[in-house]
């Protein structure tokens, strides 16, 4: 209990950081912020079926697509919708795509259903790219960045940098609260217990194939969040939105981040995200290096960069270094 | 439709040589997942090694024929020693690790060839004796394809007979459906499976290197490759070689005749097939129950 408070004020510290960036990172640095915030949401999302449910699926970036094109779409044929609905259609479109490739996935375990999710990726996939009077194909489709209106607050222009910044940090914060509260509800924590036991659960009355869907399903509004946030940031959406290389983009942050603990993935994506920005100017051969990183995580340290923080050693090391 | 029957009869031979050359590739890695219940993401790359590799050997040889000898024994090599001091390392951890491992290689192994290789595509030309066309049912043919299919048809009539003919074969058939017994009987299978390994990357790299002239040679063909080979393993059933065998066939014709009449959904068809064989037959069409 003598920790709890401790917890409280890192939390106020790392929120009271997180909405003082802008007043002291450069402008480039928000816009490097707002990415990690996003795939922080994706990669969230992702974990909520990796982690907590123990599957792998290798097809996320079907939902984050959804969501992306939900998004294009109604924007650019009803210019005029509030934009908190077309966010929140496209989380529940992310929603309902999830329950209907889950009804097939879920019921399927280990590989048949990493490559079975990766089929309904790709049959998307192929569909945005070759629906060209709906999707423009892969010359993608530009999207403009509409106001938002609140009902007090009047209306506010996301054109700069810092507003955008606030306005995606509130969402991305909902959506990780929300999953958050969900995996506290009894419902979340059986999600476990079928991870660790699906017969076991089932013989204590847990419908499996009922507890995998939810999962399943809660992720892709997750993910369909994300995907939407994404293209309305970017002001484009194209297939590279839903191809394959964004179905790995989760796959590596949650396990470089961690997927044993809730804030893994968020560390994961923040991690490759910076990585990403400081290396590509450098050098193009950082992608190797995320690989070799990856590899070495998956070999020795399964527990993700965010194991060192729980790694005795590391700890000790930190207070001494803290007590200098 | 307007279409002659000799179309058809092209499409049809279109649809058998890669239905072969998909085979080659899938075999490895469905005789692998048998064995170990490893899903072998890197696979895919082994193939395009072979492919990027025989560029480099055709260009300093002038041999296509040598890089036919070599890249297979080399990219082999490199499987026994991944299999050796990666994957061997991941069998505690369960499928989920060794699926994040090989994941881990396909992503890297594809970077590497981009650095080494650049990003541009490249292509190998076909060696003399290969290139051109034979008539053939009134049009013609070009014989490179034919060879193609020849060549996989000798190399799947070595594996049978070396799968059903031979003390080893009966050992891996063995191991596939139950490697532990085998074990216990006093045979080595952590060797008999790196002979596997090594012997699937040469298989898949020996794919990639006939395709070269046939396909270009890109960063996205070991992806291609990839996901056709998990339909084809998935129809088939895993670990069932004749279920491969069957699924490929399958899927080249399907490609073939899908691009033929609906070009616009070729790409949809395979993952359809995939979809229809999971729902109602999960375990593939020749695949045993779990």
């Amino acid at each position: 209990m003598s920790r709890f408070p401790a917890r409280q004020l890192g939390w106020g510290v790392a929120v009271l950081i997180l909405f003082l960036f802008p007043y002291f990172l450069p402008e480039i640095r928000i816009h490097l912020m707002i990415e990690v915030l996003i795939f922080a949401l994706f990669a969230i999302g992702f974990n909520l079926v990796f982690g907590y449910g123990g599957q792998l699926p290798f097809g996320h970036a079907a939902l984050f697509g959804v969501g992306g094109y939900t998004v294009a779409l109604i924007l650019n044929h009803y210019p005029g919708t509030p934009l908190l609905l077309v966010l929140l259609i496209a989380a529940l479109l992310g929603f309902m795509t999830a329950i209907i490739i889950g009804f097939f996935c879920v019921r399927l375990t280990g590989a048949y259903f990493a490559l079975t999710s990766l089929a309904f990726q790709m049959f998307l996939f192929a569909v945005a790219l070759k629906w060209r009077s709906l999707t423009n194909g892969d010359d993608g489709m530009g999207v403009i960045r509409p106001e938002l209106h609140l009902p007090v607050l009047g209306s506010i222009s996301l054109r700069s940098t810092t507003n955008i910044y606030y306005f995606i940090l509130i969402l991305v914060a909902i959506g990780i609260l929300a999953c958050y509260l969900f995996l506290k509800t009894p419902l979340g924590n059986s999600v476990v217990s079928v991870r660790e036991k699906d017969m076991r659960a089932s013989f204590l009355g847990y419908n499996v194939f009922l507890v995998r869907l939810t999962v399943f399903s809660v992720s892709g509004m997750l993910v369909g969040l994300a995907g939407g946030l994404f293209v309305f940031y970017e002001e484009f959406v194209a297939t590279t939105s839903i191809d394959m290389n964004m179905s790995m983009l989760p796959v590596l942050m949650t396990v470089i981040g961690g997927s044993g603990h809730f804030l893994g993935p968020v560390l994961g994506a923040a991690f490759y995200m910076i990585l990403q920005d400081w290396m590509s100017s450098v050098t193009s051969y950082w992608m190797v290096l995320m690989g070799a990183i990856f590899i070495v995580i998956v070999l020795f340290a399964e527990g993700g960069l965010i194991s060192l923080f729980k790694n005795e050693r590391v700890r000790l090391w930190v207070s001494r270094l803290r007590s200098r | 439709m307007g279409y002659s029957i000799d179309i058809y009869l092209i499409q049809a031979v279109h649809g058998l040589v890669y239905g072969m050359l998909l085979f080659l590739v899938a075999s490895g890695l469905t005789l692998v997942f048998g064995m170990m219940g490893v899903l072998n993401l890197a696979h895919a790359s082994f193939y395009m090694l072979g492919a990027y590799f025989a560029y480099t050997v055709t260009l300093y040889s002038g041999s296509f024929w040598l890089s036919l000898l070599i890249c297979p024994l080399i990219v082999g090599s490199l499987g026994i020693l991944i299999e050796r001091f990666l994957i061997r390392r991941a069998y505690k951890g369960g499928h989920l690790s060794q699926l994040l491992l090989t994941f881990g290689l396909f992503f890297m192994i594809g970077e590497l060839v981009r650095i080494i290789w650049g990003s541009s595509p490249l292509s190998v030309a076909a060696p003399k004796i290969l290139a051109g066309d034979i008539p053939f049912a009134e049009m013609t043919y070009p014989i490179y394809r034919l060879f193609i299919f020849g060549f996989s048809f000798l190399v799947l009539l070595g594996m049978a007979l070396l799968l059903m003919r031979t003390r080893i074969g009966i050992i891996i058939r063995a191991a596939v459906s139950d490697s532990s017994m085998v074990e216990a009987l006093g045979n080595n299978v952590p060797i008999v499976f790196m002979g596997v390994f090594g012997g699937g990357s040469a298989l898949s790299a020996l794919a990639g290197v006939i395709a070269a002239p046939f396909l270009s040679i890109h960063l996205g063909m070991g992806a291609e490759v990839l996901l056709d080979c998990f339909v084809v393993i998935v129809v088939g059933g895993f670990g069932s070689l004749l279920g491969a065998l069957i699924a490929s066939l399958m899927i080249g014709e399907l490609q073939s005749f899908g691009i033929l009449w609906i070009p616009r959904l070729a790409l949809i068809f395979q993952f359809l097939l995939m979809t229809v064989v999971l729902i109602t037959r999960p375990t593939g069409l020749l695949g045993e129950k779990e």
